[in-house]
């Protein structure tokens, strides 16, 4: 999630996943020829045509990205399979060379395991959660309500772009045991709530439902619009055909929204296994590492100066973000 | 096809070009007998010279600074202040680009990080290092050189409320380890507190309370002349049985969130004893309100068999190697550690001297809870400089965080930590 | 009929289908409920900049400030000099947000719409790019900008970040969704295929450059990690980071301090979200479908 006034953060700073990317991967369009009804030699001319401006497009991304993306990827991946420390920087190439070691040292460090079950257990629940909030929400503004539905949208919105730290305050106060908000609110129930950020086995709830108000504002926003572009007459079809409400949000709004749904399921899981403010800010990890992540062992990694190391737990990061949105990708193809 | 066989051959060759040019020097000179650095000359200071502070010191070091430059007329002083947030990960990234200022402020426990980059420069013999704190000193040294010298510091001591000890019957603060255990009790069975003493459970900083009852008892935290780690030595184990036995016997909270209450505990009465640093004493008074100063007094630790120690921390001026006038940024430094002007600084920012002549000054010598401060300072310790200090303390953190919250055995804890310290060995 | 062209020729809402609008009072109060849920921690934030340190240290916090006072903004538009880092601030923001609009729709458009040699290399960088974890990259990327003299200086702070992979998705995305026949009925009129870009697309891609600029206008107001290590000294200090100057100490935070910055701090991204907000959804909506 991006941070904010958190000391780490994105440093590809402005536009990140949070609200990030979009759907639509490399293989959903189709080469694009040359228009309609243009024969033989015009097309060979009109590619060329269409192939110089799109280089005059490209330039200025081609140019910042080699030099600021590439270049600092390349090194960093030549990093990771040597044995660079924070002293070595200053001469990258006087580090020993020794491969695949990095990764696999940190595949076999249990803090390491540990903390990958730990985003796993997250991404899992609170994915689900995060999107269900979010669907609801929007449902209900955009069908429930008619008015003052700026109001609510903007609230809901309010967490994305509040400070971590007065959130943090606010949520600790909220999970306090005794006397907290939560376990007084369970207590009307008959329920005694547990020390949420003192028990190993509920600090990671806790810190999933923190994130889960934190960022279904975003999600709701997107549903919404959305939704908004579900046609009225698809509606009124299904109620003349006498459906009821919850048919037609299945049968009708649902299918719909399928693009919508794998936009919000791609970026918010590239976020959700990034997660690294709420532990951050929160438990420090603790308690016993219940809530340690492996972006948060990778940060404390690059702090101890183990840069190599660092490195090759980025990259393994990077992989499996990259199998979890292809998987995603298959799962919520358009069927047409 | 031929393009992207030439691709291939091209990539290849790079590959093997790098790899081939990679490796390490056979030796990375520095290691070895401890260095002093050139002399500096002596007369006024001249040119300019950039300063990088922290926080509020950085915010207030300029009002400093203006007497520096009236002292030596042309000179000029560029104080930049840089937030503590993240100022860690800006030293680091200045040191690799090479982008590092003349002087700067640096917290104690960065020191062997930033000395096995090569970034520092030794500090000359001009400079007394018998002025300051013993503990202090130590914190400016890596490897046996000294780099920079220590400007503020900071120790740890014990709060307690005076006016719930008394009803706990205790008029005065306890001496000896049993003698806390039994105070903390006493405040929970008779001054109706929930917790008798605050301490954390592991996790992140935990040492800094561990630790001094362990000094207290002699311990040492290398050995082998301090080549390695020794965090399995016999005295720091009775020391964390003693810590462990607070949370068997229930005097102090396992289940302590990570983010501690520790005013708002004391102010009320919750927790009516704790151990930490001078700048808790204005935050309690705040939280607790006008006349709060006479309802709580502070004593040193309680003193074991090697008489009564604490942990060390504060601040160190250093010059960087890179440094374009070093001669000017040695005689700031150096002017620094004048006992006038620690005194003077006490008074713009309340942080302590590290100058023991310094704290004969009356608004330092007529504050009592002050010279609490200023006694245990005398024999408080530092941690090691190693490069991989933060590391390899960071597993003892969380194995004294299973020990205290899950009551797991403290001489197997200890000695996985001190398995995966010398693993990671001290970087030196 | 395509979802997309549903979306170009907005239909009115008519409110629900068949439903009665009466019987909703109980979803209206269960929304309050939740929006008064969701809203508490940004309103704790306001109120708790107007407290002094010692109320705002107690456990459980208060909410209206026992003594409310302006001494926390007072301390920090004394001690900052205020006008020079949000100047910074939105110098970057701006031509960071600008940057962005114009080279990620450039190349947005030639993903979308243009066939070329190279086309499906740059779309994986782009993708790629997207899922790196942003920490890896960090210290390289300083080293690079420092050997091109570029510490310090006000380029330092936003070149890097001129055009973002999440930008050209976006753009792309939004494209997509045109019909092609525009790009031919320009080339039957000769127009050249830069106009094609400058004079017919772009104009119709208003909602999702609306969307771009909001994003990118938040990241980059809100870059703390960067701007620290880039600035040497105080003069090229953004908003967020003299911010932490102040509030963020060596054993203890100043929260009265900090909750004041973080309330400033979120006025001008409150505004930017307001005046585009309309557009913001309608942007959302276009590249969302896809």
């Amino acid at each position: 999630m991006t941070a904010q006034t958190g000391t780490t953060g994105s440093v590809t700073g402005p536009v990140t996943p949070a609200a990030a990317t979009a759907s639509g991967g490399p293989d959903d369009r189709s080469p694009r020829g040359a228009g309609p009804g243009v024969s033989g030699g015009r097309v060979g001319s009109a590619r060329r045509r269409q192939g110089r401006a799109a280089w005059i497009l490209a330039i200025p991304f081609c140019l910042l990205f080699l030099a600021f993306t590439a270049w600092p990827v390349i090194q960093s991946l030549f990093m990771s399979i040597t044995d660079t420390k924070a002293r070595d920087l200053r001469k990258p190439f006087s580090v020993n060379i020794i491969g695949l070691d990095n990764f696999t040292k940190a595949l076999s460090d249990p803090t390491f395991r540990k903390a990958a079950a730990n985003t796993a257990y997250f991404v899992l629940v609170g994915m689900p959660l995060t999107l269900v909030l979010a669907l609801t929400a929007a449902v209900a503004l955009d069908k429930g309500i008619t008015r003052f539905r700026a109001v609510f949208r903007l609230g809901f919105y309010m967490p994305v772009i509040t400070s971590i730290v007065a959130v943090a305050v606010v949520w600790r106060f909220l999970l306090q045991e005794p006397g907290g908000l939560i376990n007084t609110f369970l207590g009307w129930f008959g329920i005694t709530g547990p020390n949420w950020l003192g028990d190993p086995n509920w600090s990671m709830p806790a810190l999933i439902m923190m994130a889960a108000w934190r960022n279904f504002g975003t999600a709701m926003i997107i549903f919404l619009a959305g939704l908004q572009a579900v046609p009225a007459e698809l509606h009124e079809a299904g109620a003349i055909d006498g459906a009821s409400a919850w048919q037609r949000f299945r049968h009708v709004t649902l299918p719909l929204l399928r693009p919508t749904m794998l936009f919000v399921m791609v970026t918010t899981s590239i976020g959700y296994l990034q997660v690294f403010e709420e532990p951050f800010v929160m438990t420090k990890g603790g308690p016993l590492n219940s809530t340690m992540t492996v972006s948060y062992y990778t940060y404390q990694q690059f702090g101890f100066g183990n840069y190599a190391l660092a490195s090759a737990m980025s990259y393994i990061i990077f992989v499996v973000i990259a199998v979890v949105t292809a998987l995603q990708f298959r799962l919520l193809r358009e069927r047409t | 096809m031929r393009r992207t066989t030439a691709i291939t051959v091209a990539c290849m060759t790079a590959t093997a070009l790098t790899v081939t040019a990679c490796g390490r020097e056979a030796d990375n000179g520095g290691s070895g007998a401890a260095q002093t650095g050139a002399a500096v000359s002596s007369g006024k200071a001249t040119g300019e010279i950039t300063v990088w502070a922290m926080g509020a010191e950085g915010d207030n070091l300029p009002k400093l600074t203006k007497e520096f430059e009236a002292a030596n007329p042309g000179v000029k002083v560029k104080v930049t202040a840089i937030p503590w947030d993240a100022a860690h990960d800006k030293f680091t990234t200045a040191i690799t680009a090479g982008k590092t200022p003349d002087v700067a402020m640096v917290g104690t426990t960065w020191m062997g990080e930033f000395a096995a980059s090569d970034a520092l420069d030794p500090t000359p013999a001009q400079v007394d290092k018998s002025a300051f704190f013993e503990g202090a000193q130590k914190t400016t040294e890596v490897n046996g050189t000294s780099f920079g010298i220590p400007w503020y510091v900071e120790t740890r001591v014990l709060y307690y409320r005076s006016d719930l000890a008394k009803k706990a019957g205790y008029d005065a603060a306890p001496t000896d380890p049993q003698g806390l255990k039994d105070m903390a009790k006493a405040m929970q069975t008779k001054a109706g507190a929930k917790w008798g003493i605050g301490l954390q459970a592991g996790g992140e900083g935990s040492w800094q309370t561990l630790m001094p009852f362990a000094w207290s008892d002699g311990a040492d935290l290398t050995k082998d002349g301090g080549k390695a780690y020794n965090f399995d030595s016999p005295e720091i184990l009775k020391a964390t049985k003693y810590y462990q036995s607070f949370f068997t016997d229930g005097i102090s909270n396992k289940s302590a969130p990570a983010t501690p209450t520790t005013e708002p505990d004391f102010a009320k009465g919750t927790v009516p004893m704790f151990i930490s640093g001078p700048w808790m004493m204005s935050a309690v008074e705040k939280v607790g309100g006008a006349g709060f100063k006479d309802k709580y007094n502070v004593a040193p630790i309680p003193a074991g068999s090697a008489g009564s120690s604490s942990f060390v921390g504060g601040s160190n001026f250093v010059v960087f190697k890179n440094t374009k006038n070093r001669d000017t940024a040695w005689k700031f430094v150096n002017w620094l550690a004048d006992p006038k002007v620690q005194s003077k600084w006490y008074t713009i920012s309340t942080d302590l001297p590290s100058v023991k002549s310094a704290w004969q000054d009356p608004a330092l010598a007529s504050d009592k809870k002050l010279a609490v401060f200023g006694k245990q300072l005398e024999t408080a310790k530092a941690p090691p400089s190693f490069p991989t200090w933060e590391q390899a303390i960071k597993g003892l953190d969380t194995e004294l965080e299973k020990i205290t919250k899950t009551g797991a055995d403290p001489a197997a804890g200890l000695k996985t930590a001190q398995q995966q310290a010398e693993s990671i060995g001290t970087g030196a | 009929m395509s979802v997309d062209t549903a979306r170009r020729s907005r239909a009115p809402r008519t409110g629900m289908v068949g439903s009665s609008q009466g019987g909703r009072w109980w979803l209206y109060g269960l929304l309050t409920v939740a929006l008064i849920a969701v809203v508490a921690p940004f309103a704790w934030m306001v109120l708790g900049s107007f407290k002094g340190e010692g109320e705002l240290r107690q456990v459980p916090p208060t909410w209206l400030p026992e003594s409310a006072s302006l001494d926390n903004y007072t301390q920090l538009f004394d001690k900052l000099n205020f006008g020079q880092f949000f100047t910074n601030s939105i110098v970057v923001a701006v031509v960071v947000t600008a940057g962005n609009l114009i080279f990620c729709s450039m190349l947005g458009y030639a993903l979308a719409m243009l066939d070329f040699k190279g086309k499906k290399l740059i779309f994986t960088a782009v993708m790629t790019t997207l899922m790196i974890p942003g920490v890896v990259t960090f210290v390289p990327l300083f080293v690079l900008v420092a050997n091109a003299g570029l510490i310090d200086t006000l380029p330092g702070l936003f070149l890097p970040f001129l055009v973002s992979p999440f930008g050209v998705f976006l753009m792309r995305q939004d494209i997509l969704g045109l019909p092609k026949d525009l790009l031919d009925a320009g080339r039957v009129d000769g127009a050249g295929e830069l106009r094609i870009f400058w004079k017919i697309i772009l104009p119709l891609c208003g909602p999702a450059l609306a969307t771009l600029g909001i994003l990118t206008f938040l990241g980059s107001w809100n870059n703390f990690l960067w701007p620290l290590v880039v600035a040497q000294s105080e003069e090229r200090y953004t908003l967020p980071v003299a911010l932490a100057l102040y509030s963020t100490g060596q054993n203890s935070t100043n929260y009265g301090l900090l909750l004041a910055g973080a309330t400033v701090v979120i006025v001008p991204i409150l505004v930017v979200f307001l005046v585009f907000q309309r557009r913001f959804i309608e942007g959302i909506a276009t590249t969302g479908l896809k």
